[in-house]
């Protein structure tokens, strides 16, 4: 400890080369923990979604598809599932071609909210309950287009009204929030009787089943006890949890790991390059400092470690900062990923490769401090 | 003394102190190496999809869907789509059939060969004389599907990519069996497309619009006409569109992701590279401390002095901008990349390196701004006791 104002001092010897190297050790670490981050949190999120809520959908197609409505008992009957609601999905347009949104009508059994991720608030759920024209809105979506409770929001889509009319109106009686990953941001919920009445076309078919199953271990038995059932007929069906559906989606921006290698690959060493070159001049630049420190007393080892301590300190603080500013600016990063969180796994590495990077660039300058001949250094002074 | 005279002087002896500090210079160099090498290749994604989905547009094709919504949403009566085939400016072919296709759109699951994992294709129902309407197909093994058949031709990135493609294997979807009778390629084209008749596909999925109207014009200029009767006619409830906005309205978003991907980090690197380029050129700065004042004691202006230490900023800046395009190129050009089930090729080009160069200039001017006035700032008496 004794030391600490020692290499203290060396630090701030030019406090604006010192400054310089901080920041651009801090750059390059937090774009090390943006990058990282929102691959590692990704992968975290899609690990925590939920096991014991299936979907039920058609084999061809998770999209496309559809599924008689009627095959609701059959799944019901199955040993383990506790609840099955139907769901149809189609695409409408706000105002403008480019403002796309989905809605998602769901069939409001009892409990319905049981089988799906979102969060709605008890009074919003009553309303929506009460209203056959109701539709409860996604947080983010209200926001994006400032709806408000009580507005009536008219949409276009290309799902025709029985008189031919695309035209639909829903009245917002709420808002909702979703904890699933994958699901998208631009949804509005809505009722699947109301749909099934005014609709024309595709009565009595819905695009998929939401399941809740009783043990989430059983959920790979339960999915392929459903898709038995339906096997060898013309509406066979594909069954997947939400956990293996997420998976599927991480895997998916997972193609870019390569990419995200190379980035971070590129930047640590030009940052290594940079430091290593800072240190070296620093070093030839307190030549005559070291050589009177040596002259008092100061053995070859301690001289070594004071420098090598130097770029410790410095590095590992930079870093820390740069992982920090990560931290903040993720979710503005990760916009396309609801809920994303820097992963604490990802801070201990970057921490780890700034020792790293502070150990390798300041190695040969701590090597040529240690080497340092007193008389020649004081000499040519 | 003139200027331009001044300035190459410091110049000159401001780069024979840069030959004595090769670490700094290196630092400078590969710091921008690795910026503008970040930058060039993720903009290779961005160029690659557009390139992707541009490769086969002719500007006598228009796309028609229906009013406001697009692809799988657009939704065409029947009685819709006969009625455009008489709309003017359409190309007939030898026997006076206007070249018009419907087609009707489902993506269909498929797996990778090498992974397993889950991934789309689009199954487009069309019409027999799809080969009129894309003659940029060729056709390379088999045959085209028979109308009224449940026939299916791939195209040859589908047999690459996933499984369950080759001639003859068949695969059952709303229980019937189809079987892939025919491979084709459509220009260099990376997406996996299935092509069957349109007829048999929406009769198996109880449809009974189209996704799509594709209209072959007698030439580019035909497209007014051809829009204005579209127009006149509002029961038909039609849109016309270019080939080229139509693909690229459709990969419009994913692109503005890439792109803004590619600038944020690109930045990032560059602030990055431009701090480590300033605190290289400080050192070169000090180190010439002495020459730099004595040129001035003669009476070598301090516009000179700044004017020259950019200059040489600059000049460090650029190769690190060709080292980084170079590299980019031989890393990433041509490399499949496949983000959210699109498949492209990334595309290194001029284009792109001259952006690369401009990013370089950009750290070069902004790393040796402060360098250059604190050179030019140096008080004269200080500067000539130094060292």
């Amino acid at each position: 400890m004794k030391f600490l104002p020692l290499f203290w001092s060396g630090i701030w010897r030019r406090p604006g080369r010192t400054a310089l190297i901080f920041f651009q050790v801090s750059v390059a670490f937090a774009l090390f923990g943006m990058l990282q981050g929102m691959k590692t949190g990704v992968d975290h999120a899609a690990a925590a979604a939920r096991a014991d809520l299936l979907i039920v959908h058609s084999r061809l197609s998770f999209l496309a598809a559809s599924l008689p409505a009627g095959s609701l008992d059959q799944i019901t009957s199955v040993p383990g599932v506790e609840l099955v609601v139907p769901v149809d999905i189609f695409g409408a347009t706000y105002q403008k071609p480019t403002q796309g949104l989905g809605v998602v009508a769901i069939s409001l059994v009892k409990d319905w909210p049981s089988a799906f991720t979102f969060t709605i608030a008890p009074e919003h759920l009553a309303a929506f309950q009460k209203l056959r024209t109701a539709a409860l809105v996604r947080y983010e979506l209200a926001e994006k287009y400032g709806w408000k409770i009580g507005d009536r929001i008219p949409l276009m889509s290309h799902t025709a009204q029985t008189d031919g009319s695309t035209d639909w109106a829903f009245d917002i009686v709420g808002t909702f929030s979703d904890s699933d990953v994958g699901s998208g941001r631009d949804n509005i919920l809505i009722n699947l009787a109301y749909l099934e009445e005014a609709r024309f076309l595709g009565k009595g078919t819905i695009q998929h089943f939401n399941v809740a199953i009783s043990d989430p271990k059983q959920a790979a038995a339960v999915s392929d006890e459903i898709d038995r059932r339906f096997a060898n007929s013309s509406q066979e069906t594909k069954t997947e949890s939400l956990l293996e559906l997420a998976q599927q989606q991480a895997q998916e921006i997972g193609d870019m790991n390569f990419l995200i290698r190379a980035i971070v690959g590129a930047a640590l060493a030009a940052l290594l390059f940079a430091t290593a070159s800072m240190m070296m001049q620093s070093i030839r630049e307190r030549r005559v400092e070291l050589a009177v420190l040596k002259a008092v007393g100061f053995t070859d080892r301690t001289v070594f470690l004071l420098i090598l301590a130097e770029a410790l300190l410095v590095c590992v603080a930079a870093g820390a900062f740069g992982l920090a500013l990560a931290t903040a600016l993720l979710p503005i990063a990760g916009m396309f990923v609801v809920g994303l969180s820097m992963p604490k796994i990802v801070i201990a590495i970057g921490l780890g490769l700034a020792i790293v990077v502070a150990l390798i660039s300041a190695a040969v300058p701590a090597v040529q401090a240690a080497r340092l001949n007193v008389a020649t250094a004081l000499a040519n002074s | 003394m003139n200027f331009v005279r001044q300035f190459f002087g410091v110049l000159r002896v401001d780069l024979s102190g840069a030959a004595q500090r090769t670490g700094s210079v290196l630092t400078i160099i590969i710091g921008v190496t690795c910026a503008v090498g970040v930058l060039v290749s993720m903009l290779a994604m961005g160029i690659g999809m557009q390139r992707q989905a541009t490769e086969n547009v002719r500007s006598d094709r228009v796309i028609l869907s229906s009013t406001g919504v697009r692809d799988i949403q657009s939704s065409i009566l029947r009685d819709a789509a006969v009625s455009a085939r008489d709309l003017p400016g359409i190309k007939k072919d030898a026997k006076g059939a206007p070249i018009v296709i419907f087609t009707s759109l489902i993506p269909i699951e498929a797996h990778r060969r090498l992974t397993g994992t889950r991934t789309f294709f689009p199954l487009m129902g069309t019409t027999a004389n799809l080969i009129q309407y894309r003659p940029e197909i060729r056709i390379t093994g088999g045959h085209l599907f028979q109308p009224g058949l449940h026939e299916l031709i791939a195209s040859n990135p589908c047999r690459r990519q996933f499984t369950g493609f080759e001639i003859g294997d068949r695969r059952s979807i709303r229980g019937i069996d189809w079987t892939i009778v025919g491979h084709f390629e459509e220009g260099h084209a990376l997406q996996c497309v299935v092509y069957t008749d349109v007829d048999v596909l929406m009769s198996t999925f109880n449809r009974n619009t189209y996704n799509q109207v594709s209209v072959m014009l007698q030439s580019p200029a035909a497209f007014d006409t051809f829009r204005d009767a579209l127009q006149a006619n509002p029961t038909l409830h039609l849109e016309a569109q270019h080939e080229r906005e139509a693909a690229v309205e459709d990969f419009k978003q994913l692109k503005g992701i890439l792109d803004f991907a590619s600038y944020f980090v690109g930045t990032i690197m560059a602030i990055g590279a431009t701090l480590g380029a300033v605190n290289s050129l400080y050192a070169i700065v000090d180190a010439r401390r002495r020459e730099l004042g004595t040129l001035r004691a003669i009476g070598f202006g301090s516009g000179a002095v700044v004017a020259s230490i950019l200059c040489e900023s600059l000049l460090f800046s650029l190769p690190g901008a060709l080292l980084g395009g170079a590299l980019a190129w031989v890393f990433f050009n041509g490399l499949s990349a496949s983000p959210f089930g699109y498949n492209f090729q990334l595309a290194v080009t001029p284009s792109l390196a001259l952006i690369g160069i401009a990013w370089a200039l950009g750290m070069g001017l902004a790393g040796g701004l402060l360098p250059a006035l604190r050179a030019a700032r140096v008080p004269l008496a200080t500067a000539l006791r130094a060292a």
